[in-house]
């Protein structure tokens, strides 16, 4: 019998967005069309139009160890061009912000290859070759996983996720890489991920309502939906402290459980 | 515990002016660094050194801008101090530079085995009165007095005040023939069945608690206390005794006082590049029993658990974490997480009026009921979320996410601690705590929660000595554990809650127990969040200074 991939349990909410995120089937919706070049600017790696910079020859060129593994995997581009390796990081506020930490790393894990994460309270970043990178993070800041106010392009100095929102509803930044357009509604980037100024203000657009923040998230809260009201996501966390629990301690006791 | 004010209310209130609820509040506004007194006085400073020594400083404009958000006030927990972050860190603490300098300096050795030496071998005779001849003689010889050669430089009195020698054991017969200068006092400083507890744990051993100046402790490190005691001691021996300096006997009192004595910290791998008696070797047990609040208010088990929690986000957190391990500034902030504003407070208060109105109270839950254990564990833990995510100004007072999964974890595993008399089934609560804290927010602390806490329900009832531990004899350099800010400290109020739910008078080793009930010690161990409160106002006066040796 084949196997059937799962991704994630419960029946609420913020359990089928997650397993909606992470589900390499389901094509995420796209809400904005931010300019590759932009996305560039903002990632703030290299200017737009510049060359990729090299860390090693192509890989066509160069001359590979006799190596099994290398054989079975087929390099992503960026590899194949010997790109150095780039982030972008994201910081997603608790305040209903479409994703969080770990479902991103569960996100990018399963939906895209050659990338490595690193996941915190706050921040997660993504570690990509430059030009995969690119490509990933247009596709991370056009859809719906990013919302303007409550997700934040940041490379350090990364606090704010838990902080209260400001008068616009924005996530706080202390190096305010984003400001508000009260004329047209959006949310602007005026510093790169580093808080180096942008020589040009980038719109990433109009932040959601809380009510469709709601309906998107992945974050359980008791003022939202509660973890212990889904009772499958509750009994499963619970279940791999008991197995974890019984295996290092009374392995016997596992069979049954 | 429903109805009941929230524990946080008056430090949120006097953090934020906007109500604890509110989701809303500016940013930007507020002046930047210049709104905190401390950032203010240290600009000042700095620049002044800046011009006097010609190297630039402290610049508070240098990096990202400070002050973007309300700088926030910090309530010691259970005490009415406020004090600003810097107040707390320890370098500029001088309380917490002390309650880990008395624990340091401490050395307790005993005197039955000497005393079988100079009864047994060289056939003199040991009575009160020899004892008290000898303690008068070592608390002039500890502190730094010479008493064999007659041309000897000693150490300047007033830079070890601090330094004396005193004995305790649970023979009251012979307590009542010693000076009770030199005595630490169980009957008087524990509550009846506490001393009783001890007396009866300790028997007639007759034990000093050798307390080495804390200059001294500071100049070398904690594995020369041992070293200084010992020869101290073996002089005093010498001379009150009047013993040959050069007899093979003076050898067995240095053994002694090396070997058979009791470190505060034990030895810990090379790697770790320490001497014995550092904060890494210090058993959370032995962290729990230095904590003295249950002596003091016997009535009152939250704030026991919660001072010890204390003193373990100070000394192994703070201190030890933070800077024989990482160093820099970063863990002020995290650490302290776990000692102010009362959050952690209210959770665990939480905690226990679940524990006695739906478990049956302390010591009732049966440990080896896995289901029960789970359910409360779920129970305090959803509380504490719960608080972070209904009380926006909860949440941003503790706005690094290792700081809520601490506080979370650490009320979770206080709790389990309490209802079942047992400091595994706290710790394992505790890893319960952060598997559903991750799943329930998507999020839990830094890179390293995922290793220390996601594998850590599988080690929590381990005791194979490779891979775990009775939670009591647990320490900072257990595998794992010497990594992650924010654990040590609530691993240090688990086996505390434990003990004190079961009406226990120690946790670990009633010798270490009664050694910092001494009222003489520097530090008050029965009121940890008021020292360090009282360090960051600058009232603490800490031992060791240098005053008397600088001119002017």
């Amino acid at each position: 019998m084949a196997y059937k991939r799962q991704f994630y349990p419960g029946s609420s909410v913020p359990a089928k967005n997650r397993r909606r995120y992470m589900d390499p089937k389901v094509k995420l919706k796209k809400l904005r069309d931010v300019a590759m070049d932009d996305v560039v600017r903002i990632m703030g790696h290299r200017n737009p139009g510049e060359d990729y910079k090299s860390i090693h020859p192509p890989i066509e060129e160069g001359k590979e160890p006799e190596c099994p593994i290398r054989k079975l995997v087929v390099p992503i581009e960026g590899a194949k061009h010997g790109d150095r390796v780039r982030y972008i990081q994201f910081t997603d506020s608790v305040y209903f912000a479409p994703i969080s930490p770990y479902q991103r790393a569960w996100m990018y894990l399963s939906r895209y290859r050659g990338v490595d994460t690193g996941t915190l309270s706050g921040r997660q970043i993504i570690e990509v070759r430059e030009r995969d990178l690119e490509v990933m993070a247009k596709e991370m800041i056009d859809n719906e996983t990013f919302d303007p106010a409550l997700t934040g392009i940041r490379g350090a100095t990364v606090h704010g996720h838990a902080c209260r929102l400001d008068e616009n509803g924005l996530m706080f930044d202390g190096w305010q890489r984003y400001v508000w357009d009260d004329e047209k509604k959006e949310v602007v980037y005026v510093k790169d991920q580093v808080a180096i100024p942008l020589d040009r203000r980038i719109s990433v657009g109009k932040p959601d309502t809380m009510a469709n923040l709601r309906k998107k998230t992945t974050i359980f809260r008791a003022d939202g939906v509660d973890m212990r009201d889904d009772k499958e996501v509750t009994m499963y966390g619970l279940r791999i402290h008991k197995l974890r629990t019984l295996g290092g301690y009374q392995p016997w006791k596992v069979k049954g459980e | 515990m429903a109805g009941k004010e929230k524990l946080f209310m008056d430090a949120c209130k006097k953090k934020f002016k906007e109500e604890p609820t509110d989701l809303s509040t500016k940013y930007y506004c507020f002046g930047g660094w210049k709104q905190s007194k401390s950032k203010v006085e240290f600009q000042k400073t700095a620049d002044e050194i800046a011009k006097k020594r010609g190297i630039p400083m402290l610049n508070e404009d240098i990096g990202v801008p400070l002050g973007q958000r309300s700088w926030m006030p910090y309530q010691l927990s259970h005490t009415d101090i406020y004090a600003e972050t810097d107040d707390l860190h320890c370098v500029n603490n001088c309380a917490i530079q002390q309650a880990w300098d008395d624990i340091r300096r401490t050395i307790l050795v005993g005197l039955d085995s000497p005393h079988q030496t100079i009864e047994r071998r060289l056939g003199k005779e040991v009575t009160p009165e020899t004892i008290n001849a000898y303690l008068e003689t070592v608390n002039h010889t500890v502190p730094g007095g010479a008493v064999v050669q007659e041309h000897m430089a000693e150490i300047n009195p007033a830079l070890a005040a601090d330094s004396y020698v005193k004995v305790y054991s649970g023979d009251d017969e012979l307590i009542d023939e010693i000076d009770s200068r030199f005595v630490i006092d169980i009957n008087k400083l524990f509550p009846a069945e506490q001393a009783e507890q001890l007396k009866s744990a300790i028997g007639k051993t007759l034990m000093q608690a050798v307390r080495v100046p804390t200059i001294v402790g500071r100049l070398m490190d904690g594995a020369t206390v041992s070293r200084h005691a010992a020869m101290q001691i073996s002089m005093a021996f010498i001379s009150s005794y009047k013993l040959a300096a050069g007899e093979a006997a003076i050898a067995d009192f240095a053994y002694s006082a090396k070997h058979q004595s009791l470190n505060m910290g034990t030895m810990m791998p090379a790697r770790r590049a320490r001497g014995p008696n550092e904060p890494g070797g210090i058993p959370f047990g032995y962290m729990a029993d230095i904590a003295q609040s249950d002596r003091v208010y016997p009535d009152d088990p939250g704030r026991a658990a919660l001072e010890a929690v204390a003193l373990g986000a100070a000394v192994f957190d703070q201190v030890y974490l933070g800077g024989y391990m990482s160093g820099g500034v970063g863990f002020t902030q995290y650490a302290t997480a776990a000692y102010t504003d009362n959050i952690l407070e209210d959770y665990v208060y939480y905690a226990i009026d679940q524990i006695k109105s739906k478990y049956g109270g302390f010591c009732k839950l049966d440990p080896t009921n896995m289901d029960e254990i789970m359910k409360l564990g779920d129970d305090i833990n959803a509380y504490a979320l719960e608080m972070y995510e209904r009380y926006p100004a909860v949440m941003e007072t503790h706005f690094g996410g290792s700081q809520r999964a601490t506080v979370a974890a650490a009320s979770t595993g206080i709790a389990g601690a309490m209802a079942t008399g047992v400091a595994d089934v706290g710790l394992n609560c505790w890893y319960l705590s952060m598997l559903q804290h991750k799943e329930r927010t998507g999020r839990l602390g830094f890179y390293g929660f995922d290793l220390q806490d996601q594998c850590g329900s599988a080690n929590s009832f381990a005791y194979r000595s490779d891979e775990g531990l009775p939670m009591e004899v647990r320490g900072p350099n257990y595998p794992n554990y010497a990594m992650n800010v924010g654990h040590l400290s609530g691993y240090t109020g688990i086996p505390k809650a434990a003990h004190v739910a079961r009406g226990d008078a120690f946790t670990a080793n009633p010798f270490v127990r009664i050694a910092f009930a001494d009222p003489s010690l520097v530090f008050d161990f029965a009121n940890v969040t008021k020292e360090i409160g009282r360090g960051a106002l600058r009232e603490f006066v800490p031992a060791g200074e240098r005053t008397a040796v600088i001119k002017g």
